[in-house]
């Protein structure tokens, strides 16, 4: 079942700095042949631009899913974290920390800013495949979101 | 000279004066009596060594030139205590104070002071040892400590550097090794194929050996306190965990009721899980039978015992097995990292007691551990 809305293809922001991690989303996406636009954003400050359509990002669409890495260049993910669940526009959009952080502080701390879900990357390849499956089953088809308002 | 009127009496006077000289001069450490004005009146050898005077130059001299400061202030306070706290002086511990010798050099001593009734007034005698060599012992032990503090949190760092460091690009090696090989076997030739699997492998174990590591770094680190803990209930989570290999391996795992002890329970917990989840693996054929029993053993303590019909293990091999990395089979044998048992030594280790063996050869193997008793009601 591919999951797609009326507007059209599901929108994913992946913010990540590991190239390796990047192709191993998309490859996962694939695998578990759910289709999205992934976008990336390498670190904190990119993705905030991204999100606030900033800049080069003028045009950018509004995620329906944000896959929040941890560990960012210039602005880590808990500071990315708070400034969207500040942000009375950006809080809606569901935000799943997906990192290689397994410390009880920053499970603890995630939630504690609100973030929608907190899991770890596996170390192999199946594992990881079948949680990017479940998260994409989850978020992107079974749970219901708010409306996609046009961009304001 | 004379010790000033300790008796009226002459003759009296001269004989208790000799004695006191005999058992001052018996004495091991440096004995100085020092009157209320702080000036010193009896001294023995001992003290001229220590402190390079002749005993004339002593006899006479103000004790604040011995040792400057802590005791002439104790003079003055010893007129101002009761009986009681002059006792509890006597019979106490001795004060730390610095010392000086004839030629200015200082060294640490430790003073003891008792009263001495004269017919001049009270008499203090100091008993005054020298402990430079046990201030130095200590002050090595501190550095010890110090360094063994250090050495700890490095390994802790350690720990924390594996977690992450080491592990973050070893999944990208595991992850698109493991892709190229779903994607590409049969692809390429077959060497291809076979190196690719060798690195898929190499990769595995050493997420695993990693893994490994640090719940054995874990037991230290992250350890609970001893509470009161029901063993049978870690006993059966230990069985939940275990569950799918004790199916696979159509294992029968039998208890006798087990006590309560200090324990931290998520570490009983992984003590069973090991110890049984061995039973169970290493096994040539037929059904493990594993079963797990408790004896008191005197007082509060009870000594549990893991007992099954397993492949069973060499005596000369039985320290060896509780070490790091010590592995008794071959890869492709028995799979492992040789890790669980230095784990399980770890916790049991942890909670005060020691983890031994006994086995034969094909004729199974018992691990026995001690734990505290907690007799508390859960």
């Amino acid at each position: 079942m591919r999951p797609i809305k009326k507007e059209g293809i599901m929108e994913v922001l992946l913010v990540e700095d590991s190239p390796g991690d990047v192709r191993l989303t998309r490859e996962a996406f694939h695998h578990a042949e759910i289709s999205v636009r992934l976008n990336v954003a390498v670190d904190g400050v990119e993705a905030m631009a991204f999100l606030k359509r900033e800049g080069e990002y003028a045009e950018a669409s509004r995620p329906d899913l944000i896959l929040l890495d941890l560990n960012l260049p210039k602005m880590d993910g808990r500071e990315v974290l708070a400034l969207i669940k500040q942000d009375l526009n950006l809080k809606t959009i569901p935000t799943v920390i997906l990192t290689t952080s397994e410390a009880e502080a920053d499970i603890t701390k995630s939630y504690e800013l609100q973030a929608n879900a907190y899991v770890s990357k596996p170390g192999q390849l199946d594992a990881f495949e079948s949680l990017v499956k479940s998260i994409g089953d989850f978020w992107l088809t079974k749970a219901k979101l708010p409306q996609r308002r046009q961009s304001g | 000279m004379r010790l000033p009127g300790i008796d009226l009496d002459p003759q009296v006077t001269a004989a208790s004066e000799a004695r006191y000289r005999g058992l001052l001069e018996a004495a091991p450490d440096a004995m100085v009596v020092v009157n209320q004005a702080g000036e010193i009146v009896l001294l023995n050898v001992q003290a001229e060594k220590q402190f390079g005077y002749s005993r004339d130059e002593l006899l006479g001299q103000l004790v604040t030139n011995l040792i400057p400061e802590g005791f002439a202030e104790r003079l003055i306070a010893d007129d101002l205590r009761s009986a009681e706290d002059a006792l509890a002086q006597q019979i106490g511990t001795g004060i730390e104070l610095s010392a000086r010798r004839k030629d200015g050099s200082e060294f640490p001593i430790e003073i003891m002071l008792s009263p001495l009734e004269s017919a001049d007034g009270i008499l203090v005698t100091a008993a005054i040892r020298n402990i430079t060599v046990r201030k130095a012992a200590e002050a090595s032990l501190l550095q010890m400590v110090e360094e063994l503090n250090r050495s700890n949190e490095e390994l802790g760092q350690f720990a924390n550097i594996a977690s992450h460091d080491l592990q973050e690009p070893l999944r990208m090696v595991a992850s698109y090794t493991q892709l190229l090989s779903r994607r590409y076997k049969g692809q390429l030739d077959s060497d291809a194929d076979e190196f690719i699997a060798f690195a898929v492998d190499g990769a595995s174990r050493m997420q695993r050996l990693i893994e490994d590591l640090l719940s054995y770094s874990r037991v230290g680190t992250r350890g609970m306190e001893l509470l009161p803990t029901s063993s049978e209930d870690a006993l059966q989570q230990a069985l939940m965990n275990l569950r799918a290999s004790v199916e696979n391996s159509g294992a029968v795992v039998t208890h006798d009721p087990l006590p309560n002890v200090m324990a931290d329970e998520m570490q009983l917990v992984q003590l069973f899980q090991n110890l049984i989840g061995n039973a169970v693996k290493y096994q040539s054929s037929g059904v493990p039978m594993v079963h797990v029993s408790a004896a008191r053993n005197g007082g509060q303590s009870w000594t549990f015992a893991v007992k099954d019909n397993g492949l069973g293990i060499d005596p000369q091999y039985f320290d060896r097995i509780f070490g790091m990395f010590q592995r008794l089979h071959k890869r492709d044998e028995y799979a492992g990292t040789g890790i669980g048992l230095a784990i399980c030594k770890k916790i049991v280790e942890r909670h005060g007691g020691t983890i031994s063996v006994e086995s034969q050869p094909g004729r199974g193997s018992t691990f026995s551990f001690a734990m505290a008793g907690a007799e508390r009601r859960l």
